[in-house]
């Protein structure tokens, strides 16, 4: 009871976090100077037209001409009958751009988060074990180039290397390749730097972690008690070890999860020309599409909301110590 | 396209479309054509696709013409829909879907060709579906489609009637003689669709049924009457049209030979590359057959085997705009011609263009580019190049030209009436290195004809919001009020905040139209933001060239104008934009003029 009781409450609040964010965000974009407004009243006026009629055909095309309430009324009535309304701007729902978008984003956001997350902890453990060593200085200095390196810049440097002197690997995303042979070594070959790219800024943070949080416990007495005893090395390494690091690191986890999909995956994607989640809420801010800029905010605050509370719930499991029964 | 086996069967191995990528992925196409994914044929060589790849910066938002008309929509809307008929470099009309002419320019006959035929089942295109269009949605009030030209079908607020004569023809019937009325945009290059398809959605007004239409969204409608059919269109990626073997004009008597084969191409494609350097690296590598090269990566490309570089004049001008509205802080001497004179001897407009803009330019002297058949040498003054540039000129002439204005020179400064040192604002919009840079050179040029300058970036639509937009601030009602970019008088309609000069807001020259820069230049002209009062009376002017079809008498005054505005330096004529496109060098067909898409079906590679 006291659990589901815990998750029902959190699940609650998340709508109200949801709630907020939305109202911002609808308001936010509301009070934005509107670029395309101006542009498309600069070219009435300028041939001659009016440029106020012009303005009126614009909010008409773009939904925008009703009181602000009113519309934000209509969004969320929407929305609680699970429509998420249209984007002018892609001429599609908003539901259909982001289940459009999702598949290209996660072909290669998962291969770059699953190789980064088993890279980054074996590594870090590694060099934890091994502290001072030169391979530990080696993964040091791995991590710090994959933090340090702009993304935009390396992915932009790769590209020149591989795919337009070495023809290794091709410089534009093919997107129906990618949705009708998604399994297939074409589409491989064309995911390679992005996923490479993204792999190498997430796989620094989580060997850091790894390794700075498996010291604590490399010379803890339990370990020494544990050796003492004739635990074999493995054992030591995955369950003396690895298992007490893996609570704190679960919460950067959802984090790195969160910094992929949210920052990373703009610049990876505008430099690769993946048509994925980050370019379609990177242009629905900059084209003022409401409808999508919300849609497509919504999913993060998902993310975000969803993956803390798995990470909560993960604590109670990978530490007996911690209970939600009384909370 | 190879005959009985589908693209996307061989997609992983024909990603490489132009002939360059296909001679780099030889190993792979060899293997491709072993798996049987080309075509042999008679002579046993294999034939490819040939392919058109056009890399863009932004995709299309919609592929409905009727409520969005910008040129991702209307690029894309092109290879399934000719439009109405082409203009030739040379101005001379192209007929495509139909002819126009006209005995007297007030009156105009649209006469549409026999072998029209909509897709969908829609039938033969009719009059009778452009009346509709024209009427139901063009001049529709209220404007139930968002049509954002609505402008382009009234002439002083009245819809231009139109009327059906034949099966195949209809009227438009001006108010008055307009002979350049073939070269506005209103019918060159005008789209239409079945009447039949907007019926279902006009009584209601249901713009966003419309919008959603299947058939609208994927051009379903367009049957024979393009180049090119819809293929398919993944948003923010790609847009693909195939070739229509369909095409009306193979059917057509009398048109150049070239246009009877037409298009050249198996497939075009527009593909979404955001990044600029992915770009030029997709040209590099063949994946992409065209996009368009920044000035400052041309010398990048220059030498660059199997890629072409072409330079197209283009008609928009950077201008220095002169804040002359009353909330400006040197006001008083921006209105005075003889001030601005000074001024544009500040400004060396050469060094502009060779320097900032790497030669990817031209100086400008007056609202027309030298191109332009309007273009008189004769009549133009030219300011900042050769002896018309230098700041000991400038400030011998500001220095007198300030005499009937509060300001004056204190030793080498310009000052106002509290001995104060005269600081303008130029603000410019963000977002390009060589405006950017061109505000830092014109704040030096000025400084050193006594004037401190003060640059602030912004964004276009904070920039329109905060500095171009003005309204009314005086007592009552204004005298009159031509728009938000142009509230009232001068002294009374300001913009929300204070600037002296603004730079990056480019004008359309209209070389073609050229009575279109009325706007711009009388009073009470709905762009006048800048609040120029002229001294001479272009209005007059205007109306004779837009009323006469004597072609001599319209070019004398169209000469005179263009004049009057490079001597009056309404703002600081800089410079015309060029428009700079990296080629497969095996493309053939484009030609370094204005205007050089109008021809872009016969385009071809020199192996196809």
């Amino acid at each position: 009871m006291g659990l589901k009781w815990y998750t029902a409450r959190r699940v609650a609040w998340a709508g109200v976090v949801a709630g907020v964010i939305l109202t911002v965000t609808f308001v936010l974009l509301e009070l934005a100077p509107d670029s395309q407004l101006a542009s498309v009243q600069f070219q009435a006026a300028a041939r001659g037209g009016s440029a106020d009629a012009a303005a009126e055909a614009y909010a008409r095309r773009r939904g925008l001409d009703g009181p602000l309430w009113e519309r934000y009324v209509d969004y969320l009535a929407n929305l609680a009958t699970g429509d998420w309304g249209w984007s002018d701007t892609r001429s599609q729902p908003v539901g259909e751009a982001i289940l459009t978008a999702l598949p290209y984003s996660l072909m290669y956001t998962v291969p770059a988060v699953i190789a980064s997350t088993a890279l980054g902890i074996s590594i870090g453990l590694y060099s934890a074990f091994n502290q001072y060593t030169k391979t530990d200085y080696a993964a040091t200095f791995v991590a710090f180039f994959g933090i340090s390196v702009p993304n935009f810049w390396f992915g932009i440097l790769l590209l020149l290397v591989f795919a337009v002197h070495l023809g290794w690997v091709p410089v534009l995303f093919d997107a129906e390749l990618a949705r009708t042979h998604t399994f297939s070594l074409a589409n491989a070959r064309q995911l390679a730097l992005p996923v490479f790219v993204l792999g190498t800024s997430a796989v620094a943070g989580t060997m850091r972690y790894t390794r700075a949080e498996a010291l604590e416990y490399v010379r803890a007495t339990f370990v020494k008690a544990a050796r003492a005893k004739g635990v074999s090395e493995r054992r030591i390494l995955t369950r003396h070890v690895l298992r007490p690091t893996l609570v704190p690191l679960s919460t950067i986890l959802v984090g790195d999860l969160l910094g992929v999909v949210l920052s990373a995956s703009y610049l990876v994607e505008v430099v690769f020309g993946i048509p994925g989640l980050g370019r379609l809420s990177l242009e629905a801010i900059r084209r003022q599409d409401t409808a999508l800029v919300l849609g497509t905010t919504l999913v993060p605050v998902f993310v975000a909301v969803v993956g803390n509370l798995l990470q909560d719930l993960a604590y109670a499991v990978l530490d007996p110590r911690i209970d939600y029964g009384d909370r | 396209m190879p005959s009985g086996t589908s693209l996307d069967d061989c997609r992983p191995t024909l990603r490489g479309r132009s002939r360059r990528s296909f001679l780099s992925l030889l190993g792979l196409g060899g293997a491709a054509a072993l798996a049987g994914c080309s075509a042999p044929e008679s002579d046993g060589t294999v034939a490819e696709p040939v392919e058109y790849v056009e890399g863009t910066a932004t995709g299309t938002r919609t592929l409905n013409f009727l409520s969005v008309d910008d040129n991702p929509a209307v690029n894309r809307v092109q290879l399934a829909l000719d439009g109405a008929y082409a203009v030739t470099p040379e101005q001379e009309i192209f007929p495509l879907w139909a002819d126009i002419s006209t005995d007297e320019g007030r009156v105009y006959t649209v006469e549409l060709r026999d072998n029209l035929e909509w897709g969908a089942e829609y039938g033969q295109m009719t009059a009778e579906d452009w009346i509709y269009t024209i009427t139901e949605v063009f001049q529709a009030d209220p404007n139930w489609a968002g049509f954002p030209n609505t402008g382009d079908w009234r002439q002083n607020g009245e819809p231009i009637p139109v009327e059906k004569t034949g099966r195949r023809s209809f009227e438009i019937q001006l108010q008055s003689v307009d002979p350049a009325f073939p070269l506005r945009p209103v019918m060159w290059g005008a789209f239409c669709m079945p009447k039949a398809l907007i019926e279902q959605y006009r009584p209601g007004g249901d713009q966003a049924g419309l919008q959603q239409d299947e058939e609208v969204q994927t051009l379903t409608y367009a049957g024979n009457l393009g180049p090119y059919r819809f293929e398919r269109w993944e948003r923010e990626s790609e847009f693909v049209a195939v070739r229509n073997d369909e095409y009306y004009l193979r059917e057509v008597d009398g048109v150049p030979d070239e246009w009877r084969d037409a298009p050249y191409f198996d497939s075009y494609t527009y593909q979404v590359v955001p990044e600029g350097s992915s770009r030029l690296s997709a040209l590099r590598s063949g994946e992409l057959t065209a996009t368009d090269v920044p000035e400052t990566r041309v010398e990048q490309l220059e030498g660059v085997d199997g890629i072409d570089v072409k330079v197209f004049p283009q008609a928009f001008m950077t201008s220095l705009i002169y804040n002359q509205r009353s909330n400006g802080s040197f006001y008083e001497a921006l209105r005075e011609p003889a001030v601005r004179r000074a001024l544009a001897h500040a400004v060396d407009k050469e060094h502009i263009v060779d320097d900032v803009l790497r030669g990817y330019g031209n100086v400008a002297h007056t609202f027309q580019p030298t191109f332009s058949q309007w273009y008189a040498d004769d009549e133009v003054t030219e300011y900042g190049v050769g002896d018309t540039y230098g700041h000991e000129r400038a400030r011998e002439l500001l220095e007198s030209a300030l005499d009937p204005t509060p300001y004056r020179y204190d030793g080498d400064r310009v000052v106002d009436e509290d001995d104060e040192q005269v600081t303008l604002d130029l603000v410019f919009v963000q977002g390009s290195q060589a405006v950017q840079t061109t505000a830092q050179l014109v704040a030096q040029e000025y400084d050193a004809v006594g004037l401190d300058v003060e640059i602030t970036g912004k964004e276009y639509g904070t920039l329109v919001e905060q500095h171009v937009f003005n309204s009314w601030q005086g007592d009552g009602d204004p005298p009159w009020n031509a728009g938000p970019y142009n509230g009232g008088p001068r002294d009374g309609s300001v913009s929300q905040d204070p600037w002296d000069l603004i730079l990056g807001v480019t004008f359309n020259t209209y070389p073609r139209t050229p009575s279109a820069t009325r706007g711009f230049t009388i009073e009470r002209g709905g762009i006048n933001f800048y609040g120029y009062v002229p001294e001479t009376d272009f209005g007059s002017l205007f109306e004779t060239a837009t009323g006469t079809v004597d072609e001599t008498e319209r070019g004398e005054t169209l000469a005179e104008i263009f004049g009057a505005l490079s001597a009056e330096q309404p703002f600081n004529f800089l410079n015309m934009g060029v428009k700079i496109v990296g080629y497969d060098s095996a493309v053939r067909g484009p030609e370094e003029v204005f205007g050089y898409t109008w021809n872009r079906n016969t385009w071809r590679l020199d192996s196809a």
